[in-house]
């Protein structure tokens, strides 16, 4: 607790940027949040399910066209011990002019348009400590890494090399609500230069349409598990994806081939497919459905479907937000659904009240299905 | 030369009664957009939201526009509160009637930028305030028909008072009155009628000065009369013709923030 207080104090004793501030001069930007969030399982054992409270604190400084960005938490976590104390997110230094931007440290990388679901997103990991109920910018893992742009007008051309890669975290531990139960994970592969991620990605900005195209050569950042173990494997992919507005709708493809991707039999190509719509029915109104396919050319499960419905609501000149947005497994029926309800009590403090619902009885939502939960959050923002 | 200085005066004094006659309602609400704003601006807006029990939230905004031509390109950043700050909107306004706005959204907490839709906001609410985005922005002149009704003084200025229907029957507002300022080509009061004709808004703007030669609204205030909630907008730090690249209106740059 001693931790949360120094780093909230520290924060705000930070000089804050002044907007009239010439461009040679020091700007110097402090954001964050403290919040609290605790959660209760709603079938019996009626236990805890999670109990965290943090300080993140963001600080950008900036000289000219250089800069650098410090993203940090300090947690205390009464369920899972571990868990507290410092951690690192992203750190990295930066130059930015009209044209180029080049960003070198560990950083969040995201790639296509899909919502909740990754396709050509393979850079940057997901952290499933606990599964999806943490916020979405707390999931993704950052990797160390270089990333770096050349934008005109109506185009980018992106460049990342990834010499430091991340994986996806699997909680294990039977003590976490949310382990995934005690299974074998083989070692994480070497930082070694031959091991380095590195790819590309080009995107227009037209007026009635986004494209990309995109390559990577990469990791099965989540484990597979072959001969009993979990097991990491080098994999190509081939992406592109595309956003196209049409009135009050936007459509929304991704397309992703994964060469001799990592199998539970071996290896075989993959290519995985996402639709979705967006509709931006007005008055507050907004709902979203996706649907991911994936084919596997070879083994007996070739084909599996996810898809997603986000159905959100403003109400009370946007002080109060209401949100439904649930997995569905197609492939196996199972569900997962997180309804809730923010509510801005100030310009600073939101209170948030919500219910996670979990029905499978196979499939990837199995091993959660007594995890229904119930949370409250409090967040207040500087 | 006393007679001819009178004959002169008086043909003057025809041909402006003729021209005024000859005004119509587009032709005044067509010089209201037309009204001279400079090839790019820089503005900081302070937006607070009144409630009828007179609890206030605010909002702040920051925004660079280019004029391409006839188009325009936005690009803006939340300052303020925490939860929004460094959430940035990128707009491309086509002129061209039927050409679909193209607009992007990056939300820093996902570090991603979405497309959303060019078209469906116009009649949204912006960010909870009582003004919608087509308030905020540049509506196309024949998006509506207008009807010169009158003219008038209003809050001290004289006006041309234009009556503004939409084309498009689903819009939120059935009609507009506008009270033009003749001086300064800008609004100084309008009224938004609902579907049922009955007054649902109003907008005050009572202060207009010259910067930089170019006549800028300082502060507006709009008012749901129906449910008493408010929302005033105080434009600070307005610049025109400052020196910003057209690189700046990209979607990279919408992602690196301000």
């Amino acid at each position: 607790m001693k931790h949360l207080l120094t780093i909230a104090i520290v924060l705000f004793f930070i000089p804050r940027s002044a907007s009239a501030q010439d461009e040679d001069s020091l700007r110097v930007d402090v954001k964050g949040f403290v919040d609290t969030y605790h959660a209760v399982r709603t079938e019996s054992p009626n236990d805890w399910m999670s109990s965290r409270t943090r300080v993140r604190g963001e600080v950008r400084l900036e000289k000219g066209h250089a800069g650098a960005f410090v993203s940090a938490n300090l947690v205390h976590n009464a369920i899972l011990k571990d868990r507290s104390g410092f951690q690192l997110r992203e750190a990295y230094a930066y130059y930015s002019d009209d044209h180029w931007d080049a960003r070198a440290g560990r950083q969040i990388i995201t790639w296509g348009v899909a919502d909740g679901l990754r396709l050509t997103d393979i850079i940057s990991p997901m952290d499933y400590t606990e599964f999806l109920a943490q916020d979405y910018d707390d999931i993704r893992i950052p990797v160390g890494g270089l990333r770096l742009r050349y934008s005109r007008e109506k185009w980018c051309l992106e460049a990342v090399a990834v010499p430091v890669s991340s994986f996806f975290e699997l909680p294990t531990d039977d003590k976490n609500p949310w382990s995934v139960g005690p299974i074998p994970i083989g070692d994480e592969p070497n930082h070694r230069l031959c091991n380095m991620e590195y790819g590309g990605r080009l995107s227009f900005f037209l007026s009635g349409i986004d494209f990309s195209l995109s390559a990577l050569h990469t990791w099965n950042k989540m484990p597979v598990f072959c001969d009993g173990i979990g097991q990491y494997q080098r994999m190509t992919m081939l992406g592109a994806d595309c956003s196209i507005p049409a009135g009050k709708f936007v459509i929304r493809g991704e397309f992703a081939e994964y060469l001799d991707e990592a199998q539970s039999f071996g290896r075989a190509a993959s290519s995985n497919a996402l639709i979705g719509i967006d509709w931006y029915a007005g008055n507050g109104w907004m709902l979203s459905a996706q649907y991911a396919h994936k084919y596997v050319a070879s083994g007996e499960l070739r084909n599996t479907g996810l898809a997603t419905l986000r159905i959100s609501k403003d109400l009370l000149h946007n002080t109060l937000s209401l949100q439904s947005f649930a997995y569905i497994d197609v492939t196996n029926g199972g569900i997962y659904n997180r309804l809730s309800a923010d509510y801005a009590l100030n310009d600073q403090l939101h209170a948030t009240l919500g219910y996670d619902f979990f029905h499978a009885d196979r499939g990837t939502f199995t091993v959660y299905d007594n995890n229904s939960e119930i949370f409250v959050k409090l967040k207040y923002s500087f | 030369m006393k007679k001819l200085l009178f004959i002169l005066a008086l043909c003057l004094m025809g041909a402006t009664a003729a021209s005024a006659q000859k005004l119509t309602g587009r032709d005044i609400i067509q010089k209201v957009k037309d009204r001279p704003d400079g090839d790019t601006r820089y503005a900081e807006l302070e937006l607070t939201l009144k409630k009828k029990n007179g609890t206030t939230r605010q909002r702040k905004v920051t925004s660079w526009a280019i004029d391409e031509g006839k188009d325009t390109k936005k690009m803006m950043f939340f300052t303020y509160p925490g939860d929004v700050k460094g959430t940035g909107f990128l707009t491309w306004d086509y002129d061209q009637i039927g050409k679909e706005d193209a607009k992007w959204l990056y939300l820093p907490a996902m570090k991603k930028t979405r497309r959303i839709s060019g078209s469906s906001s116009k009649t949204d609410y912006f960010m909870g305030t009582d003004f919608t985005y087509d308030d905020m922005g540049s509506r196309h002149v024949d998006e509506d028909t207008h009807k010169l009704l009158r003219e008038e003084v209003k809050n001290g200025h004289k006006c041309w008072v234009v009556e503004s229907v939409p084309v498009d029957k689903h819009e939120i507002y059935s009609r507009k009155v506008s009270w033009i300022r003749q001086d300064c080509l800008t609004a100084a009061y309008v009224e938004y009628y609902d579907k049922l004709n009955k007054l649902h808004r109003v907008l005050n703007i009572d202060d207009v000065r010259k910067i930089q030669g170019f006549w800028t609204i300082q502060k507006m205030e709009m008012k749901n009369v129906q449910t008493e909630h408010s929302t005033v907008i105080l434009v600070k730090n307005t610049q025109y013709n400052v020196k910003i690249d057209k690189a700046l209106f990209t979607v990279a740059k919408l992602e690196k923030g301000l």
